[in-house]
């Protein structure tokens, strides 16, 4: 016990010690803050993985650690879609995957949020043209919001949701 | 070479008829067998005590359109002194039928449905034969790796369901999880038959993300696939860029730069550290001990942010390419590396002195998801998972590639195959990588990045090459195509042997234990199902 103490008072506070997220390359359209607008300072999502490297999973994971602390802004990860604000989709849509993933569009309520994550989501990186990738995450499901990079830092995915929750427009109270 | 050349001597004692031809395939000795002679031959390396082979991969290759034939080749890794040995067999004049070796080597078991699923070739005598890769929804006689086969085809959607195999009985039910599960992970399925708490049997439905990389390989130049081989698994970049790296580089006789050689090992080095570190603490954050997840999360990101000052990506992507590295460490940055990587350890065994402190911990990992060394030798586990199960292999020191003959590493091998075992080999590691990466710095050579080649390979010339990556070996086999182009890639990631072995280990324990399993081998999905 007192070990665990030390440790902690050792440490200090690491949350927040990463390099600054470059300004996103593609801009959070004013739909998609106005679709959030309900969930504003609590959006809970939940994470699909339709074929991705496990690379975008392992950021998201990241959101989640002492230093990046997502559930600071009010941000919470579900373990299933009926819980959902947004559902945060990775990677091309396999074959293998693609009723999974309109499975989980439909048990999602509404208002729902669809954010692409990554490259792939986005326009199947490079699995692109594959026999047994169906297409981009659009091709089956309304898409919202996009977050590019393969994988997009984790600095870069918390940039987006803030902005998605308001923090960065003139129409934040 | 003795030890493999030995075990061809004693084969041909035996099997002189067997055998139509002994080759060797850049040092790998390589025996070409009449096709209903395999079981037998396989039967026997496995089992003979002065051989014991234990298979590493199968694979088949199609030749068209430059020869009418289908090959299959056996890889097996000897118990000795980890030589290798290859079988092969050709599959002629619209033959489509080939002996299965299942029955007499376990470790056969998936490779043998893949490549009925991948090229139509049906394993006689197979105990199994549900569909692997294609779920039930291909239509029929849709094989991808197939060379009339088009890469970029669009499927059509049958009907059909997966036939699970049943436990009936009084109280058995099946709990079904998958292939979204709760947390943030790749999807897969699993069926536990369960009677009250203890796990019946437990059964793996993956594939599930399969995207047909090999068939991508297919469509790409030899010295341009590396950023495919990178996104193989995700997390482990540097293993399979490398892995993929060193076969091109065979094929085309390029010798690799000492610096480079350097570079290659401490970037590897670099990734396991993370993965690891990150794997101990989800180990711990599996059995709700949130304090050592917390600690061993903000270790692992200072360790990724660090490769991504050094490399400009976290993982580290983009540093290997063909012929050598792509980038070079200054005399300042690997001093900040030796600086980050003190204090990391230094906190790292303050974490340990904790985790072996806590009774309730350890007595969640000690017994849990024992795999036995029987069980992990006849599935042929290597990497973490069998070095904690007792079996002694670790390419670094039994194949050295890159800088390894100069840096060998120091094993870690627990005996117990449960949880706790598991986890003290990623311990040991972790301390094992830093010294290696301190000894890599200290003896890096000045010189060279990368060596160009003008080379290009005759078609039908193939290379294996094989990397420890942090879950254990990472197998390619590169075969060159016309025109400097691919002709038949086989990837194998470790976890494509150690998916099927967890189903074992998980037997007899409590379904909430599973999480605790699973974690503990961190088997990826992608590399798997590729």
């Amino acid at each position: 016990m007192f070990r665990i103490m030390k440790k902690s008072l050792a440490t200090g506070v690491v949350t927040g010690q990463y390099p600054a997220a470059k300004s996103p390359t593609e801009p959070v359209s004013r739909e998609a803050i106005e679709k959030a607008k309900p969930f504003r300072r609590s959006l809970t999502i939940r994470e699909v993985d339709t074929g991705s490297c496990n690379a975008c999973e392992m950021e998201m994971n990241a959101l989640a650690n002492p230093v990046y602390d997502v559930e600071r802004f009010g941000v919470h990860i579900a373990a299933s879609p009926r819980h959902t604000d947004a559902l945060v989709v990775t990677g091309p849509v396999t074959v293998n995957m693609e009723r999974a993933l309109k499975d989980v569009y439909k048990q999602t309520p509404d208002p729902r949020l669809v954010i692409a994550l990554g490259d792939c989501a986005i326009n199947c990186g490079v699995f692109k043209g594959s026999y047994a990738v169906t297409g981009p995450v659009e091709r089956h499901i309304p898409v919202d919001v996009r977050i590019p990079g393969c994988p997009p830092r984790p600095a870069e995915i918390l940039a987006v949701l803030d902005r998605l929750r308001g923090a960065h427009t003139e129409t934040d109270e | 070479m003795n030890d493999g050349s030995a075990a061809v001597e004693r084969i041909r004692g035996a099997f002189a008829l067997a055998i139509t031809d002994i080759g060797s395939v850049h040092g790998v000795p390589m025996l070409r067998l009449l096709k209903q002679d395999v079981p037998a031959v396989a039967r026997y390396i496995h089992t003979d005590p002065h051989v014991r082979g234990s298979l590493s991969l199968l694979w088949a290759v199609d030749h068209r359109p430059r020869e009418a034939r289908y090959e299959l080749c056996y890889l097996f890794t000897l118990a000795d002194r980890k030589d290798w040995l290859l079988l092969s067999v050709d599959l002629t004049g619209g033959e489509r039928e080939f002996a299965s070796i299942t029955p007499v080597v376990h470790a056969a078991k998936w490779y043998e449905r893949e490549i009925r699923d991948l090229f139509g070739l049906i394993p006689v005598g197979h105990p199994d034969m549900r569909r692997l890769v294609r779920h039930e929804h291909w239509p029929k006689g849709s094989h991808p790796l197939k060379k009339e086969f088009d890469w970029d085809q669009v499927l059509g959607r049958v009907q059909g369901e997966y036939a699970f195999r049943k436990i009936h009985g009084d109280g058995v039910f099946e709990i079904p999880v998958g292939p979204i599960h709760a947390g943030i992970i790749e999807p897969g399925h699993f069926r536990f038959s369960v009677a009250g708490e203890p796990i019946l049997q437990l059964e793996v439905r993956h594939f599930w993300k399969h995207r047909g990389v090999e068939k991508l390989f297919e469509q790409q130049r030899l010295t341009e696939a590396v950023p495919l081989a990178e996104r193989v698994s995700g997390d482990t970049s540097v293993g399979h860029g490398l892995a993929y790296c060193q076969a091109v580089e065979t094929l085309l006789g390029v010798t690799v730069p000492p610096r480079a050689r350097y570079l290659r090992s401490l970037f590897l080095e670099l990734e396991r550290l993370h993965n690891h570190i990150g794997d101990v603490g989800a180990i711990c954050n599996d059995t709700a001990y949130v304090v050592a997840h917390a600690h061993c999360g903000r270790l692992k990101e200072q360790l990724m942010q660090l490769n991504d000052r050094l490399t400009g990506s976290r993982f580290l992507r983009g540093v290997n390419t063909v012929g050598g590295v792509s980038m070079d460490l200054s005399g300042v940055q690997l001093s900040q590396v030796d600086a980050e990587l003190q204090a990391i350890e230094r906190e790292f065994a303050g974490i340990e002195k904790i985790l072996f402190a806590n009774a309730s911990l350890t007595e969640r990992l000690e017994n849990t998801g024992v795999l036995s060394e029987h069980i992990a030798w006849d599935h042929a586990v290597m990497g973490v998972v069998g070095r904690a199960s007792g079996i002694d292999r670790d390419l670094r020191r039994d194949r050295p590639f890159a800088a390894y003959h100069e840096c060998p590493p120091k094993m870690a091998v627990y005996r117990y195959g449960d949880v706790r075992a598991r986890m003290r080999v990623r311990l040991d590691e972790v301390h094992d990588s830093i010294r290696l990466i301190r000894a890599l710095h200290r003896q890096l050579p000045m010189g060279l990045l990368i060596t160009q080649s003008v080379e290009v390979p005759t078609p039908g010339q193939w290379a294996i090459s094989a990397v420890e990556g942090w879950r254990g070996e990472i197998i390619y086999v590169v075969m060159a195509g016309a025109e400097g182009r691919i002709h038949r890639c086989k990837v194998r990631d470790p976890s494509f042997v150690h998916w099927p072995a967890i189903q074992w280990a998980a037997l007899g324990n409590i379904v909430p234990d599973f999480p605790l399993i699973n974690k503990s081998f961190n088997l990826s999905y992608a590399g798997n199902d590729l």
